[in-house]
């Protein structure tokens, strides 16, 4: 059936919130206001590591203006973690912090420039503690604690498949490194922010800039200690997310807090300070990898250590780091792999989800050693990745079942766009290309938690006019879900987009979903709103059979209309079935559907064995970029890319995730992008020092779609949005070495980095 | 004390009683209600707040209100007239010049301010004049393709 001639899907229409974003009504978080809203503001350590010994917050509340100031004495004093048996991190905290920026009290008030008066009112008496910074100073015993446990390691994950010993054996070549990557931070256009509102009944509505709003909910009732059905997260547009807005912010609570205390809304937004110094992290790794290869490139073996600094509390950092483990247990489909993977708590701000979930790490590592290894062997770098690429219908030695995928034909693509060949063999003076491979999870997964993250279910109603309601519990963060869900339920249902109204993110009028993260939203909940759209369709198709006099197997829905197949004239519009059903019949056409992916599971907790995700998508990027090996600095100059995502729902919008992926985020975590800390206090604050690329730091970029049609993706689709930005780095560095012949293999690599390895060189 | 200013903000006037240390950005989006204009960073570093003053682009964020009194403000709310967009509003919905849309607002008002002083930029002219305003979704380049597309459908007789 997905063979079809599509009328929606695979067009490259325009976002349908495009109107309202660029006219400027869109209404994103910080744009809601309500009568009688108070300000709030958070008062955050600044000490990386203390005893709260004293909290004194009678003068805040004295100061004309103030409606409330909240300790953790307000707080049910519940740790929060998506993962209950992690949970070691408090919304305020009382007796120790552990963070420059780790929250301690809030205030609300009229405006805000008295909430930060009365910041300052408050009195709080720390006793600094040793603190520590480095995850490799951490891990040693005789390391400050930084929790109540043994030692400093939150987390230990060993994975072994195969017999590396046996791998490195049986290798022609070994290459080992190691790798350092940089804490970065999200730079989402908006602050993360939040309206809170109690009524009296004790019912919270809030609006957050969340990009996971069924989980919020779950979480805001669990710290609250209120019944579920007791918080309402809204929906509003939220400019950007990227992983950082993923679970509970400490600050949709405090708002929370603050609300039920003073009786008021109360919003509290980041100021870009804060966005740097209290927001979530890209989590840094240092890894440690060793690969093996047989003479014909045919990679073997792989063996990893790897580091993981934490930050002060538990959040995604074991699930990041096995996460790492998988990819590199997938990516070419090593038979013989070791992970030892350390979690370590350090003093430094925890870190969180952020566009490829440890794989842009682990991937720079690998990526850099296929490199490597082919220098080795005289090989061509496009050559080895070509002969290890993964293919369709092969299990990992991980357990992960691989279906679709284009990977080579991604390759091949890359190579005879890029004028590789030709630019690998005529070489000029400090220019090089270079390329690197993506496998990512293409559909989400259940690689760590429960499985209920990773539920999307959603309603449709067909109204009696023939326009139709898509009710989803997932979130448009700006990546265009609720765009590429309209067209799979318009597809679905044989009606026009501008049918469509779809509501999403809402829980109290939307059905259960995971939210956005794990590139997972287009194929998990477009599992869900393809299913749920099919029901509506066949309970209109049995309507007009009696219409029609035909039987529904005989019936086909398409632009607007179900007829007879192959007798396009023997028709009734669906807007006329949709009437007599609503109002002759009286059966309102409703339908619904969940979605658990029962083609994933969670891997086995012990050995780490297990088909992770449903789908993985796979891509392709080749860098070429120019040395200034006086200065040290690299200019890009292009960027070629082939993605296979199944299908492209929207090319139009999957092109703007690879594009934007890459030139947005991804050239900057290779080149400029670093939280730079003294003493845990982050030094780069504002975007002025902070370096984020700018519309003249940009280079030329080509995009092309490989169409593998995943058997199991809505209309043949797989996710996107990560992997986009996870190979820029490796194909980046890739390109460097080809320029210059050095390796730099921490990230960012700036021009010093750069100067460096040359002089090391010579 | 607080300032009485004038402003035309949109070809309306508004009369206001203004605090001296407040921004435009904020009497805009506070006093005046016009929320299109957005805050990334309240520090003149992002150019979310970008509006046209006096022909320029300015960030909102960096100019007292009572510095504005007596000028001609147009935000992105001002851009379409007579329900009919204006061709960047048009071109940035047909390249996909927009993710998450929350730059987007400065973005065009820059591009907007770009083309009153030139009508046929380059390409490195184009991307001069949106330097300062920071998107972390796009990468630039549908942005870019969208100003390019009305300069070049303007050109046309
Ligand atoms: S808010 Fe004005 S430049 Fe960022
Ligand atoms: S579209 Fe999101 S910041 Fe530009």
């Amino acid at each position: 059936m997905e063979g079809r001639e599509f009328t929606v899907v695979g067009k490259k229409l325009p976002r349908i919130d495009a109107l309202a974003k660029v006219t400027g009504e869109g209404r994103f978080i910080s744009d809601i206001q309500l009568p009688g809203m108070l300000y709030g503001k958070v008062l955050r350590s600044p000490l990386a590591h203390a005893k709260i010994l004293d909290l004194d917050i009678s003068n805040a509340e004295k100061l004309p203006g103030v409606k409330a100031v909240v300790t953790a004495k307000d707080s049910p004093r519940k740790t929060f973690c998506i993962y209950p048996n992690l949970a070691n991190n408090l919304i305020l905290q009382d007796t120790k912090v552990r963070y420059v920026g780790d929250q301690v009290a809030a205030v609300a008030a009229i405006d805000e420039n008295i909430a930060e008066e009365a910041l300052d009112l408050i009195k709080v008496e720390y006793q600094e503690l040793p603190a520590v910074f480095d995850p490799e100073e951490a891990i040693k015993s005789s390391a400050p604690r930084i929790h109540e446990e043994e030692n400093n390691v939150a987390a230990y994950i060993k994975r072994q498949f195969g017999n590396i010993e046996d791998g490195f054996a049986r290798s022609d070549v070994i290459v080992e490194g190691r790798f350092k990557s940089p804490s970065v931070a999200h730079c989402c256009m908006e602050p993360r922010g939040c309206v809170a509102s109690f009524d009296l009944s004790g019912k919270l509505t809030i609006w957050s800039t969340t990009q996971t709003p069924h989980s919020l909910r779950q979480e805001l009732a669990e710290v609250l200690d209120i019944p579920i059905n007791r918080v309402r997260v809204m929906s509003a547009y939220v400019g950007g997310a990227f992983g950082s807005r993923m679970f509970m912010d400490p600050i949709d609570a405090i708002a929370s807090l603050l609300s039920r205390k003073s009786g008021k809304p109360v919003r509290i937004v980041n100021t870009r300070e804060e966005e740097f110094i209290s927001s979530r992290t890209r989590y840094p790794m240092i890894i440690e990898l060793k690969t093996g290869a047989k003479k014909n490139g045919k990679c073997v073996v792989r063996q990893a250590k790897v580091i993981t600094d934490n930050g002060a509390y538990n959040n995604l950092g074991s699930s990041v780091t096995g996460n790492a483990c998988s990819k590199l247990c997938q990516l070419y489909s090593v038979p013989n792999i070791k992970f030892d993977g350390f979690v370590v708590y350090t003093n430094n701000v925890y870190g969180g989800a952020c566009r490829g979930y440890g794989n842009p790490q682990i991937t720079f590592a690998m990526e850099t050693q296929m490199d490597e290894i082919a220098v080795k062997l005289g090989m061509d770098p496009a050559e080895i990745r070509l002969i290890n690429a993964n293919r369709p219908n092969t299990i990992t030695v991980s357990g992960c079942e691989i279906t679709s995928c284009g990977l080579t034909e991604c390759i091949e693509e890359t190579i005879d766009r890029s004028g590789w060949k030709m630019k690998k063999s005529k070489k000029r003076k400090n220019c090089g290309i270079g390329m690197a491979v993506v496998m990512h999870g293409g559909s989400g997964g259940k690689f760590y938690w429960g499985d209920n993250c990773h539920i999307s279910s959603a309603i449709v109603k067909m109204n009696n006019d023939g326009t139709v309601d898509v009710l989803t519990g997932s979130k448009e963060i700006g990546q265009g879900s609720d765009t590429v869900l309209a067209q799979i339920a318009a597809e679905e249902l044989g009606v026009l987009l501008e049918d469509i109204n779809i509501l999403s993110g809402d829980t109290d009028a939307t059905p259960p979903c995971g939210g956005a993260w794990g590139s997972r939203q287009t194929f998990t909940a477009g599992i869900a709103v393809k299913s749920a759209a099919a029901d509506v369709r066949r309970q209109l198709l049995s309507i007009a059979t009696d219409m029609l006099e035909a039987r529904i197997d005989d019936l086909e829905a398409k632009n607007g209309m179900i007829s007879i197949k192959d007798y396009p004239e023997k028709a009734v519009p669906i807007s006329t079935v949709a009437s007599v059903s609503y109002t002759h019949l009286g059966t309102p056409i409703i339908g619904k559907s969940i979605n658990n992916d029962p083609w994933s599971s969670t891997p086995d907790p012990v050995t780490g064995f297990g088909n992770v995700s449903s789908a993985y998508s796979f891509g392709v990027q080749v860098a070429e970029v120019e040395v200034d090996t006086d200065t040290g600095i690299v200019r890009p100059v292009k960027i070629t890319c082939a993605y296979d995502l199944g299908r492209a729902i929207n090319p139009l919008l999957a092109k703007g995730q690879v594009v934007g992926g890459t030139l947005s985020m991804g050239l900057g975590y290779a080149l400029t992008e670093n939280l730079v800390r003294k003493k845990g206090k982050v030094q780069n604050i504002s975007f002025l020092d902070y370096k984020i690329l700018t519309a003249l730091d940009i280079c030329d970029i080509e995009c092309v779609f490989v169409e593998t049609n995943d058997g199991r993706g809505p209309f043949g689709a797989k996710g996107i949005g990560e992997p986009a930005m996870i190979p820029t780095a490796a194909a980046i560095s890739n390109a460097i070495y080809d320029a210059i012949g050095v390796r730099v293999k921490e990230l960012p690599i700036t021009p010093e980095r750069i100067l460096k390895a040359l002089k090391e060189k010579s | 004390m607080k300032h009485q200013i004038r402003l035309n903000v949109n070809g309306a006037y508004y009369d206001l009683l203004v605090d001296p240390r407040k921004t435009l950005l904020e009497v805009i989006r506070n006093d005046i209600g016009l929320i299109g204009t957005k805050m990334g960073c309240n520090c003149g570093e992002c150019g979310a707040c970008t509006v046209i003053m006096d022909g320029r682009a300015v960030n909102a964020c960096l100019i007292l209100a009572v510095q504005a009194n007596d000028k001609k403000i147009l935000t992105i709310e001002g851009l379409a007239s007579g329900g009919k967009l204006d061709p960047l509003q048009e071109a940035f919905i047909d390249y996909g010049a927009l993710q998450c849309g929350y730059c987007t607002p400065g973005m065009i008002m820059s591009a907007k301010a770009l083309l009153y002083k030139k009508s046929s930029p380059d390409r490195g002219e184009i991307q001069e004049s949106i330097a300062g305003n920071l998107c972390r979704c796009t990468g630039y380049i549908s942005v870019i393709e969208a100003i390019e597309a009305v300069i070049k459908a303007e050109k046309r007789p």
